[in-house]
């Protein structure tokens, strides 16, 4: 389907990736923690680490959960496919892209 | 009141009206009707005879500007006594103006908005009927903004949150919402607006939408806002009136219009309902005496009267209700609970207040949602603690917005209140993600309206939102450190104690 | 869910809400008197009229317990909201009414 218009009708994304330069949003839902009402979303350089993301946003932002611990072990996917990520696997190395939403869940 | 007895009258209502809208119209000589009127054939509507468009209504330029006027005159007698008897002091409580803080930057807006393309419509449509009609809305809508903004504009002496609201509107997070809703619909054909607005904003939406305000107001306290409600709404059924002609003429004019209407009805029911979302929560958390719950405003509102009664009229055409609307229909179990917790989160980022529900009100919850006690109290129970400890629950960062409604991503699977809802598609190799099948139904049959979705987070990372910090967006936002976060402590709450407590300690005699 | 497929529309509710006030009450009796199988429900400021099938509000009716002249444009100043279709508005009376 296409919209229909009085003319030609063609737009660039207002949301695309060259907008953030080096940069993409990444998403991290935490599955099973309704503290948090929806996933969060972090512009990230493409080739920031895992470990570095880790530290950078993710523990920043859920540690706001009061029983949050440094200790709980989480299980990933990305858009149903397990993720394994090693803390020095780069955000793009592990094929995550642009506005996809990274699952963890706390075991 | 004083209307002058009916004086004889040469024409009757019908032959005035017709007098009004068919003897003024005439046909061109000079251009085409396609060049007059250039803009009602794109969207692949057929019209055969714009004269069999009814406005039931029949009114005529006299009795409408009569009738507004002794609208006006009573809201403005009003508006009068309740600010010069301190009127503001009778609310149920200061917390309860963070509903109308809502309305103020999230709705009267669209009535701004309205207006202007109603008034569009009054010049582009080929029939006199809808033409008139049309100028009519236009000029109620911009009733409808003056004299929201002259009502609420007493509390703003008073209270926070109430400034900057046409500033917020175009700016802030949780307004991108109503406002994005809107501009799909200003930036559709005629036709298509017709049935956003008109018919499924106006008269399948507008009872969940203002008749709770109104009701909500009259409870609470607040008797300028109930009145300029009612004035409002008088205006209303003439524009459901209007959308329900649109519709049926449309069906009534083409066979072929029946599957594009269609469309429109299964897309605009679901942007519309997903705006009631804050109305939703608007009922059961931020209206300190309860009228109905959202659950009840829905099933009475929407499943009596629009499933039950319209849809059952709009089967003749062919026409069935909306696509996912039984989404909706489960939803209303939990879809207050979802929002307010997560306006409750975002709050020191909004220009309204939040506070844990006392326990009364927990009570009332768990007595109207049958799954209160089980997915939401415990939150609260684990938010007490917190706040016990010195905390506050207030994110630390930017949530997941859907591509097409704009809210967070805060909705569940359909049959499980646990698991949040992803749904995503690509186009032109780029990812977009959706909150619900509804949201993903619109995207999929107009990408390439929806990437220009201007998304506050998006726009916030891009840099394009005043900076890279809270402080900085909210300057950009024009928010004050007094207009949002949480109510118990705030300044309207300490101004409120302050005015009360010094009632206690020198009134009687 | 309600639905109401089979019910014709001679028997699903119409309805109007219509501001409380002083004034509007002798609208409301004249719905009431006009209309047989009509029910009256009170909600925060306003009232609620519904009727099977169609509701109808006469001029007379309403001149009658207004003591004046009334024109059926003044329902403007009462009418809150409504459901079911406006089928008829004259000089004379009102009908809401499905149509099919």
């Amino acid at each position: 389907m296409a919209v229909k218009a009085i003319t030609e009708y063609k737009f660039p994304s207002r949301s695309r990736q060259e907008l953030y330069g080096d940069a993409m949003l990444v998403h991290m839902w935490w599955t099973n923690n309704p503290w948090f009402c929806a996933a969060a979303c972090f512009p990230m350089p493409k080739a920031m680490t895992w470990g570095d993301f880790w530290n950078a946003a993710v523990v920043p932002f859920f540690s706001e959960d009061p029983d949050w611990s440094d200790s709980t072990e989480f299980t990933f996917t990305l858009h149903g496919k397990s993720l394994d990520p090693k803390p020095e696997d780069t955000l793009e190395g592990l094929g995550i892209w642009h506005k996809s939403v990274i699952g963890m869940t706390s075991k | 009141m004083t209307i002058a007895p009916r004086a004889p009258r040469k024409l009757s209502m019908k032959d005035r009206y017709s007098a009004l809208t068919r003897d003024l119209d005439w046909t061109p000589s000079y251009v085409t009707e396609d060049e007059l009127y250039p803009y009602t054939k794109f969207e692949g509507i057929t019209i055969h005879d714009w004269s069999k468009w009814e406005d039931p209504f029949r009114l005529t330029v006299d009795a409408y500007t009569k009738y507004q006027a002794e609208k006006d005159k009573r809201l403005y007698a009003v508006l009068d006594g309740f600010a010069q008897s301190q009127g503001h002091l009778s609310l149920t409580d200061a917390s309860y103006l963070n509903a109308m803080k809502l309305f103020i930057q999230g709705v009267s807006p669209l009535e701004y908005q309205a207006h202007r393309h109603f008034a569009y419509l009054g010049r582009h449509l080929n029939g006199p009927g809808p033409r008139f009609a049309s100028l009519c809305q236009s000029l109620d809508e911009i009733r409808h903004i003056q004299t929201e903004v002259h009502t609420l504009s007493n509390y703003n002496k008073y209270y926070d949150g109430f400034h900057s609201f046409p500033h917020m509107h175009d700016r802030v997070w949780y307004l991108s919402v109503p406002k994005s809703f809107f501009d799909d619909a200003v930036s559709s054909g005629p036709f298509e607006f017709l049935i956003a607005i008109g018919f499924s904003f106006e008269y399948l939406l507008t009872n969940l939408l203002f008749v709770p305000f109104m009701s909500g107001a009259s409870f609470n306290g607040d008797l300028p806002t109930m009145t300029f409600g009612f004035s409002a709404q008088s205006d209303e059924s003439r524009h459901m009136t209007l959308g329900l002609e649109a519709i049926k003429f449309l069906l009534e004019q083409d066979e072929k219009n029946v599957p594009i209407v269609q469309h429109w009805i299964d897309k605009w029911f679901w942007r519309g309902y997903r705006v009631t979302a804050l109305i939703a929560q608007m009922l059961d958390y931020m209206l300190p005496r309860k009228v109905m719950s959202w659950k009840e405003a829905f099933n009475l509102y929407f499943e009596q009267q629009m499933l039950g009664g319209l849809f059952v009229d709009l089967a003749y055409y062919g026409i069935t209700p909306p696509k996912f609307v039984e989404q909706a229909a489960e939803e209303k179990e939990i879809l207050s609970h979802q929002v307010y917790w997560t306006l409750y989160q975002f709050s020191h980022a909004a220009a309204f207040s939040t506070s844990i529900p006392t326990d009364e009100h927990m009570e009332w919850l768990s007595a109207n949602y049958a799954k209160f006690d089980e997915l939401y109290r415990p939150l609260w129970e684990k938010e007490k603690r917190n706040v016990a400890a010195g905390g506050r629950h207030f994110a630390r960062g930017l949530p997941e917005l859907c591509t097409v409604c704009q809210i967070p991503m805060l909705f569940t699977e359909p049959g499980d209140p646990t698991t949040l809802c992803q749904r995503w598609s690509t186009f032109e190799d780029e990812h977009f993600n959706f909150c619900s099948d509804g949201c993903k139904n619109i995207f999929d049959h107009e990408p390439e309206k929806y990437v220009q979705a201007w998304l506050p987070v998006h726009q916030i990372f891009q840099g394009n939102c005043g900076g890279a910090t809270i402080p900085d967006v909210l300057a950009w936002y024009k928010m004050t450190p007094n207009d949002g976060g949480e109510y118990l402590g705030s300044r309207d709450n300490k101004n409120w104690l302050a005015w009360h407590d010094m009632a206690e300690k020198t009134g009687g005699n | 869910m309600t639905t109401s497929a089979t019910i014709p529309a001679g028997e699903r509710p119409v309805g109007v809400d219509i501001q409380e006030s002083e004034q509007n009450r002798a609208v409301i009796e004249a719905l009431e008197a006009d209309n047989e199988n009509s029910s009256v429900i009170h909600m925060p400021g306003l009232v609620r009229v519904t009727s099977p099938g169609r509701l109808v509000l006469r001029r007379e009716t309403v001149e009658e317990r207004l003591g004046r002249e009334w024109e059926t444009h003044e329902f403007q100043l009462a009418i809150i909201s409504y459901f079911g279709h406006i089928k008829e508005w004259d000089d004379d009376e009102i009908v809401i009414a499905w149509d099919h």
